[in-house]
């Protein structure tokens, strides 16, 4: 296993002059899996967003190194798959086209067969040939898992993984959980126990 | 679900091929939707039906016909593209798939392909409108090697200008107004270049050396160098 690892420097946010968190530090390691927990509002999307340098923070820092040697900031997206209710995926296109859209532009070698297999571990099978627009919000919530895990991302960041999702996606995302362990990093945001449950550590931003 | 990693293989993507898959993806997604292509093409069509109609009842002097076609062509052209080329970058922040391309894309790459698509729609336009013009107004042309050189160029020059004030615009409130006006001082110096071109191709004037086509390739240039260099920063928060 590559030793990937996160460390976040007393990250501070401010929109405007409210302070929506300070002071948060942590440290991951592969294997690890982190809880941020906390009140509507309190920031928690916008931390991962921090973490996946979607948002910069107000003060401090966000490193992402492999054996103790720094990725740059430009480059460490490409270590990192996002799930978020925010984070849409192409409505015009089909399931299967959406995931050879981001095959091509992760440089991931992915033929029609290896996105058939991605699509059948998230119970996508029957619906790889139908638009997006015509998808549930649990079909989105899946073809967005296996967006985020294509290219097999040492940091997986999480926000609300089981939202609209019924059993057996929840299901899903507890195997998806289990597999990181194996070889990566994980970053939840929830306030779901179930998914806080899978954490080995909890950072709670209301507190 | 089965356990262990996914099957795909992380191999290395160049920005090339990187701009070509936002490129190609553009292109299908404005094959179904026609989102920019309809507000281009309604706009070009409708305004080169109401100015040869507008003009043709009018006796324009012979002299006078060159430059006034060429400004009425590029009114036409330039003002076409504004109405719909914001769009490449303005339908991602609506449909909430910026962030996604932000995290799978390199910054250049994602300009490069949105340039791409922009120059699809203006060779595109420049294809249907140009011909159409010459053909509804009888635009005598002396120099046609030089006039297309000159439509080219420019078109060029108009979707690398568009493409970066797109990029600007998209996550404002008021994108429309912005994008019109933070273009067109942009556009400006390459549209005196290319009337005056397409004047002097229509004239037959002594064109050596083609200034103008290379007034309008070396805007070319430094607006998607420029671009290159300023469109991360424009791309981050």
């Amino acid at each position: 296993m590559i030793m990937y690892s996160l460390k976040v420097n007393e990250i501070c946010k401010y929109y405007s002059t409210t302070l929506l968190f300070r002071d948060i530090s942590f440290e991951l390691r592969p294997g690890e899996v982190l809880a941020i927990t906390g009140w509507n509002g309190s920031g928690k999307s916008t931390l991962l967003r921090i973490i996946a340098g979607l948002v910069r923070p107000s003060a401090g820092r966000v490193e992402m190194h492999v054996k103790d040697e720094a990725i740059p900031k430009e480059s460490r997206r490409r270590f990192i798959g996002m799930v978020a209710p925010a984070l849409s995926l192409y409505d015009e296109l089909t399931a299967l086209e959406n995931m050879e859209f981001f095959c091509k532009v992760r440089g991931v070698s992915c033929h029609r067969q290896d996105c058939l297999d991605m699509m059948d571990r998230v119970g996508l099978t029957e619906h790889v040939d139908k638009m997006c627009r015509n998808f549930s919000s649990g079909m989105k919530q899946r073809l967005k898992l296996v967006q985020a895990l294509i290219h097999n991302p040492p940091l997986l960041l999480l926000d609300e993984p089981g939202c609209n999702l019924d059993s057996k996606g929840i299901k899903i995302v507890e195997e998806i959980t289990l597999n990181q362990r194996q070889f990566g990093m994980t970053v939840i945001a929830s306030n779901e126990k179930r998914e806080v449950d899978y954490a080995d550590r909890i950072i709670n931003l209301s507190e | 679900m089965k356990s262990g990693r996914w099957t795909t293989q992380t191999g290395s993507s160049t920005y090339l091929s990187e701009a070509i898959a936002i490129w190609a993806r553009d292109l299908r997604s404005e094959f179904r939707t026609r989102y920019a292509v309809n507000a281009i093409l309604m706009f070009a069509l409708t305004t080169l039906i109401a100015v040869s109609f507008s003009i043709g009842s009018f006796r324009i002097a012979e002299a006078e016909k060159p430059f006034l076609y060429a400004v009425l062509l590029w009114i036409i052209l330039v003002f076409s593209a504004l109405s719909g080329l914001s769009r490449s970058f303005v339908k991602e922040e609506e449909a909430g798939t910026m962030d996604v391309l932000r995290l799978s894309a390199r910054p250049q790459a994602v300009f490069l392909g949105k340039l791409f698509f922009n120059l699809t729609l203006l060779g595109a336009l420049e294809i249907i409108i140009v011909p159409s013009f010459i053909l509804l107004m009888k635009y005598e042309i002396e120099l046609p090697g030089f006039f297309a050189a000159m439509v080219i160029s420019a078109g060029l020059g108009l979707g690398a200008g568009t493409t970066i004030v797109a990029a600007m615009i998209a996550q404002a409130s008021a994108r429309g107004a912005l994008f019109s006006a933070l273009s067109f001082p942009l556009l400006l110096p390459l549209m005196i270049t290319a009337i005056k071109g397409c004047e002097r191709a229509a004239i037959g004037m002594n064109t050596t050396g083609w200034p103008e086509v290379r007034i309008a390739v070396a805007y070319v240039v430094i607006m998607i160098i420029m671009s290159l260099f300023l469109f991360p920063l424009i791309w981050e928060e």
